[in-house]
C-alpha cells in the first residue's frame, strides 16, 4: 500500500527516490558513472574524427586513376604489396588509404624535427579517402562532376573534399584529340569550382575553404611523354581555346525555355587575355602540376613514382 | 582454347585473372565500352541460361554480371573456336568465386584480398574441357557417361607395342614392389606415370564386368608396376575415395541415392584388389594431364567445388518450389509493405506493371516503339535483383534508373565543339598537317529541312568569321540550286551588314554527278582559301537502294570530315529505321557524324525522336533547329531534354 501511495504524491516520490532501495542505489550509480563516461565518448569521437579529409579524382578514361587508386590501396596495406590489373570504370568508389608516415603532412609543418610526437605520428599513418570517378565521356558528367558538386557544395564534415586531383596521361596528350579531350574536362571541373567559390564570395563574408587542384602528370615512365612543365603549357592553351570557343559557340536548347543558367568565362571575365592557371589563383583556386608515374621502374622501391602527389596530399592534410 | 578469364569489379579492378595466351587490355576495355558503357553493341544471345557474346579482334568474348557483388566475369576466346562449355564455366566459376569470397566481397577491402583462385579454376576448366564433344543438358551426367566411351576404347584397341618394353624396364620395381604397396625408392614413379600406353592397358578398370577378369589378369602381370609407383598409390587411394563422394552429385544434381549406379566401374575395382586404385589414378593422368601430386590437391578441391555447386542449385530449386499458396500470400503482403517502406528486393513481376506504364509513357513522347520497348529492357535488367532504398517505390526507382538511362545515351561520348575543330584543321598548332579546307555534309529525307539547317549553320559559321563556301550538290530536284542561291544571298546581305565572315556559292546546275560536284567544289575551296565547305545534299528516301548507294560514293570522294544527316522531330517510328540505313550507307569504315534534328519547335514535349535517333545508332545529337530564322539553331542540352521526356 505504502508503496502505491507513495508514487502517487510528489513527496511520496521524494520520500520514495531518498530511501535506500537497491534500485534506487543502482540507478544513481548507474548515472553517476555513466553520464561522464557518456560524454566522453561523445566527445572523443567528435575530436577523433578528422575534419575531412576526401579526395576525389578526376580525368579522362585511361589516365591511370584507378591504377592509382588500387596501388595506394596495396600501398597502405600490409599484406599485399603488388597493384592489381585495371580495365575501365564504370562506377566510383570511394577507399581509404593512408598516407605513408615519412611524407609530411601541413598540420605537422610547424613541428620541429626533434619533435618526439612525430614518431608517434608516425605509428599512426593519417587516413583519408580517395574517390576514384569512371572518366569515359558518357559517365563523367553524371559522375565525375556531379560528385564534385554534391562534394564542393556539402556542409557536412563528412563528405566535404579536401583537394581534387585531375589525372592526365602524359603521353597520349601529344595527340591533338586526347588534349582536347582532357582539357575539356579540366575546363568543366574548373569552371565548377570556380562557380562555387564566385558564389560563396558573393553570399558570405566568411570564406569557404579553398579547394586546391593538383594536376597529376602520370606516366613520366614513358619515353614519349611529356615533362609537367609542357603539360602545364598544353593544357593552358588548350583551355584558352575552349574558353574562346565557347563564348562564341550555340546555344543550349534549355536557354530558350527561361532557365537563366548564367554561362560563366573561366578566368577573367571577358576572356581576352591568354588563359594561364594564374589567373584562377584570384578567385582562389590554385592549381599544380606534378609529375609521377603509376607503374614505376620495377628496380625502384614499389609506388616510389606516386610519391610527390602524395607530398601534395600531406599538404592538404 | 581458353586465352583469358578476368573478374573485375564495375569500378574497374581487375581482382583475379587467368591468361594462357597474352591478351591485350583494350579487348576488354573495348567490351566494357561499346557494351557497358555506350551500350552500342547489342549483346547477342542474352537469353537464358546463354552468356552474351561480344566480338572484338579475333576474339570472341562471353561475361556474366552478377549485379549484387558489381562483378563482371569475362571469358576470352579465340573467335575460330567453338567452345560450348563456356557457357557453363562462366555460371560455375561466378557461383564458385562468390561462395569463396563472400564475406571480402562484401566488406570493404575487396580490392586488396588476395584471391587464391587459380586450382578452382583450373579445376573447372579441367572437368569441363574433358566433358566437351557433346553439349549436354546437365553436365554432371555427362561426367560419368563421357568417361566410359574413352575407357572402352582405350581396352579395345590392341596392346599398344611399347608396353612390353616397359615392362622389362622396370624388373627391379616389379621384385622389390610386388609384396608391398609401400614400394621401395628404386621405383620408377615417373615412367609408369608419364607413359602413355601403360596408362591405357591400365585404363580397364572402368569396363563393366566382363573385362574385368581381363584387366585382373593384366594387372597381375603389371601389378609390380603399378604399385612401383608408390606415391602414385598413396595418392590414388585419396583421389578415388573423394572421387566416390564427388559422384553424389553426379546422378541427378543433388540426390545421392543414385550413387551405385555411377560407381559401378569403381566398386568391382575395390572388391577385386588393392591395387586398383593406382591403376586408376595412373590412367586418369592420362586424360586429364595431371600431375601426380596436382591431382591429389584438384580432386580434394573438385569436392568442394561441387558442393558449392550443389549448394547453389539446390537453393534455386527451393526457391522455386517455395511458392505455396501460404508462402506466396506472406510474400504479397510483406512485397506491399516493402513496397511502401522500401528495402524490396525488385523482381521482374513487380516491374512489369510500372515498365509497361514507363514504355506507354515513353511511346507517347513520340519514341520509336523499338527504342522504347529496348529502353524498357536495359531498365529492366538494370532493376532486376537490386534492392529499393529507404522508403522509395518501386515506380520511382524506375523512373531514376529511366532518366539515368536515357541521361546516358543522350550524353555524347566527346562533345563537338564545331568551332574548335575547325580551327584544328584550318590552323593546325602542328606543322606536320597543311591547312585546308573544313568539309561538313549535310544527308536526310526528302523535305526535313537539310536545306534550311545548313544555311542556319553557315550563319552560325559567318558569325565566327569564317569564309564559307557552300556547295550545291543537290543536282536533282528542280529549284534546289535556286533555293540555296536565295539562302546564299540573304546570308551575304547579313554577313555584310554584321561586318562578318564571306559566303559564296558553288553551283554546277541540274543532272551532274553530285559526287564529283562535290569533289569540285572541295578543290576549289582549297585553292580559294576557304575555312569550311559546307555541302548540300539531294533528299533520298532511306530504303530506296538506288539512291542511298550513291552516298558511298559521294562519301569517298567528297571525303567530309563531318557528315550530319538531318530528321525531324515530327517523324515517329520511322526515325530508327531512316538512322540506321544512313548511317550505313556511307560504306565500311565511315558512320554519320552527328544528328541535326530540326522542327522540334514544332513538337512541344514530344522529343522521342531524339532518343529513337541516337538509340538506334548510338551517334550524337549536335544540333537542334528549333524556328525559322537563320538564328535558332541550338547546342542539346541533356537535361533538357531527359526533362521533357520524363515529363
Amino acid at each position: 500500500m505504502s508503496s502505491q501511495a507513495g508514487w502517487n504524491s510528489v513527496t511520496g516520490i521524494a520520500t520514495k527516490l531518498l530511501d535506500g532501495s537497491p534500485l534506487a542505489i543502482a540507478i544513481a550509480i548507474l548515472i553517476a558513472f555513466g553520464v561522464p563516461v557518456f560524454l566522453h565518448i561523445v566527445f572523443y569521437r567528435a575530436a577523433a574524427s578528422p575534419p575531412s579529409s576526401n579526395f576525389l579524382l578526376l580525368g579522362p578514361s585511361g589516365a591511370g586513376k584507378t591504377a592509382f587508386t588500387t596501388l595506394l590501396e596495396a600501398k597502405s596495406s600490409p599484406a599485399s604489396k603488388k597493384s592489381q590489373l585495371t580495365h575501365t570504370s564504370q562506377a566510383s568508389t570511394l577507399v581509404s588509404v593512408s598516407l605513408p608516415p615519412t611524407v609530411p603532412t601541413a598540420s605537422n609543418r610547424y613541428r620541429s624535427v626533434n619533435d618526439p610526437s612525430l614518431k608517434d605520428a608516425s605509428r599512426n599513418p593519417i587516413r583519408y579517402c580517395l574517390k576514384d570517378t569512371p572518366g569515359h565521356g558518357k559517365l563523367r558528367t553524371s559522375q565525375g562532376i556531379s560528385e564534385l558538386q554534391s562534394m564542393s557544395s556539402s556542409k557536412d564534415v563528412k563528405t566535404k573534399i579536401r583537394g581534387l586531383l585531375f589525372m592526365v596521361d602524359t603521353a597520349a596528350l601529344v595527340d591533338e584529340a586526347c588534349l582536347r579531350d582532357a582539357a575539356s574536362y579540366l575546363h568543366d571541373v574548373l569552371l565548377v569550382l570556380q562557380k562555387r567559390s564566385m558564389g560563396k564570395g558573393k553570399s558570405s563574408t566568411k570564406r569557404e575553404a579553398e579547394i586546391p587542384v593538383l594536376i597529376a602528370a602520370n606516366k613520366q615512365d614513358l619515353f614519349t611523354s611529356l615533362p609537367p612543365g609542357s603539360v602545364r603549357e598544353k593544357l593552358e592553351a588548350e583551355i584558352d581555346r575552349i574558353r574562346k570557343s565557347k563564348t562564341k559557340g550555340l546555344m543550349d536548347a534549355s536557354m530558350d525555355t527561361g532557365l537563366e543558367t548564367e554561362e560563366d568565362v573561366l578566368g577573367d571575365d571577358d576572356a581576352q587575355g591568354v588563359f594561364t592557371f594564374k589567373l584562377l589563383e584570384q578567385v582562389g583556386i590554385k592549381v599544380d602540376v606534378v609529375g609521377g608515374a603509376v607503374k614505376g621502374d620495377p628496380q625502384e622501391e614499389f609506388g616510389s613514382g606516386v610519391r610527390r602527389w602524395e607530398e601534395w596530399i600531406g599538404m592538404c592534410l | 582454347m581458353l586465352e583469358a578469364f578476368e573478374i573485375l569489379t564495375t569500378s574497374g579492378v581487375v581482382l583475379w585473372s587467368k591468361t594462357y595466351a597474352p591478351v591485350g587490355s583494350h579487348v576488354i576495355n573495348s567490351l566494357i565500352n561499346d557494351v557497358f558503357i555506350e551500350e552500342k553493341v547489342v549483346p547477342q544471345g542474352a537469353s537464358a541460361g546463354v552468356s552474351p557474346i561480344f566480338k572484338k579482334e579475333k576474339y570472341t568474348l562471353k561475361w556474366k554480371r552478377v549485379k549484387e557483388f558489381n562483378l563482371i566475369f569475362v571469358a576470352v576466346y579465340q573467335s575460330l573456336l567453338h567452345l560450348g562449355w563456356i557457357d557453363r564455366l562462366l555460371e560455375n566459376i561466378s557461383t564458385i568465386f562468390i561462395d569463396l569470397y563472400k564475406d571480402q566481397l562484401k566488406g570493404n577491402r575487396t580490392r586488396i584480398t588476395a584471391y587464391r583462385f587459380d586450382p578452382y579454376f583450373e579445376q573447372q576448366v579441367r572437368e569441363l574441357e574433358d566433358n566437351t564433344g557433346s553439349v549436354a543438358e546437365t553436365y554432371p551426367a555427362e561426367t560419368g557417361e563421357k568417361k566410359d566411351p574413352l575407357v572402352l576404347s582405350d581396352n579395345g584397341g590392341p596392346p599398344p607395342p611399347p608396353v612390353p618394353g616397359l615392362m622389362k624396364a622396370q624388373p627391379q620395381a616389379a621384385l622389390a614392389g610386388a609384396t608391398s604397396d609401400e614400394g621401395t625408392p628404386l621405383a620408377t614413379p615417373d615412367t609408369s606415370r608419364s607413359s602413355t600406353p601403360v596408362g591405357h592397358i591400365l585404363a580397364g578398370k572402368a569396363g563393366p564386368g566382363g573385362r574385368l577378369s581381363r584387366r585382373a589378369k593384366k594387372l597381375q602381370n603389371v601389378s609390380s608396376n603399378a604399385s612401383s609407383g608408390d606415391e602414385t598409390s598413396r595418392k590414388g587411394k585419396a583421389p578415388k575415395g573423394s572421387a566416390k563422394k564427388g559422384r553424389k552429385w553426379d546422378a541427378s544434381g543433388y540426390a545421392d541415392e543414385d550413387d551405385g549406379e555411377i560407381l559401378d566401374y569403381s566398386a568391382p575395382a575395390d572388391d577385386a584388389e588393392p591395387a586398383a586404385p593406382a591403376v586408376e589414378a595412373i590412367s586418369q593422368d592420362d586424360w586429364g594431364r595431371r600431375t601426380g601430386k596436382g591431382q591429389f590437391v584438384l580432386k580434394e578441391l573438385g569436392d568442394e567445388v561441387h558442393d558449392i555447386l550443389d549448394n547453389a542449385d539446390a537453393e534455386k530449386s527451393k526457391g522455386n518450389a517455395s511458392s505455396g499458396i501460404v508462402g506466396s500470400g506472406f510474400n504479397a503482403v510483406g512485397g506491399f509493405f516493402r513496397n511502401i517502406v522500401g528495402g524490396k528486393t525488385l523482381t521482374e513481376a513487380d516491374l512489369q506493371k510500372p515498365l509497361k506504364a514507363m514504355e506507354d509513357h515513353l511511346l507517347k513522347k513520340n519514341v520509336a516503339r523499338e527504342a522504347a520497348v529496348r529502353l524498357c529492357e536495359g531498365v529492366e535488367r538494370e532493376l532486376v535483383g537490386k534492392k529499393t532504398a529507404n522508403f522509395q517505390s518501386v515506380d520511382t526507382a524506375l523512373h531514376i534508373a529511366m532518366e539515368a538511362s536515357l541521361r546516358k545515351m543522350l550524353t555524347p561520348t566527346s562533345s563537338l565543339d564545331l568551332l574548335r575543330e575547325i580551327n584544328a584543321v584550318t590552323a593546325p598548332t602542328t606543322k606536320q598537317h597543311a591547312p585546308r579546307p573544313y568539309v561538313m555534309s549535310i544527308v536526310g529525307v526528302n523535305g526535313v529541312g537539310k536545306s534550311t539547317n545548313l544555311s542556319k549553320i553557315c550563319f552560325f559559321l559567318l558569325q565566327n568569321k569564317y569564309k564559307v563556301l557552300i556547295a550545291a550538290c543537290d543536282t536533282f530536284r528542280s529549284g534546289a540550286v535556286e533555293q540555296l542561291r536565295v539562302h546564299a544571298r540573304n546570308l551575304k546581305e547579313l554577313s555584310v551588314r554584321d561586318g562578318a565572315g564571306d559566303i559564296e556559292l558553288y553551283e554546277k546546275g541540274y543532272g551532274k554527278d553530285a559526287a564529283n560536284v562535290a569533289k569540285d567544289a572541295v578543290d576549289y575551296a582549297a585553292a580559294h582559301k576557304f575555312d569550311v565547305v559546307l555541302i548540300d545534299t539531294a533528299g533520298r528516301r532511306h530504303n530506296d537502294q538506288r539512291l542511298m548507294s550513291s552516298l558511298e560514293k559521294f562519301a569517298k570522294f567528297a571525303n567530309p570530315d563531318k557528315i550530319f544527316m538531318v530528321g525531324e522531330a515530327l517523324v515517329g517510328t520511322d526515325s530508327v529505321m531512316q538512322a540506321r540505313n544512313f548511317n550505313a550507307a556511307f560504306g565500311t569504315g565511315r558512320n554519320l557524324d552527328g544528328f541535326i534534328i530540326s522542327k522540334c519547335d514544332t513538337v512541344g514535349d514530344m522529343v522521342g525522336t531524339l532518343v529513337s535517333m541516337v538509340h538506334a545508332t548510338g551517334i550524337p545529337i549536335v544540333f537542334l533547329g528549333v524556328g525559322q530564322h537563320y538564328g535558332d539553331l541550338r547546342g542539346l542540352s541533356v537535361p533538357w531534354a531527359v526533362s521533357l521526356l520524363m515529363k
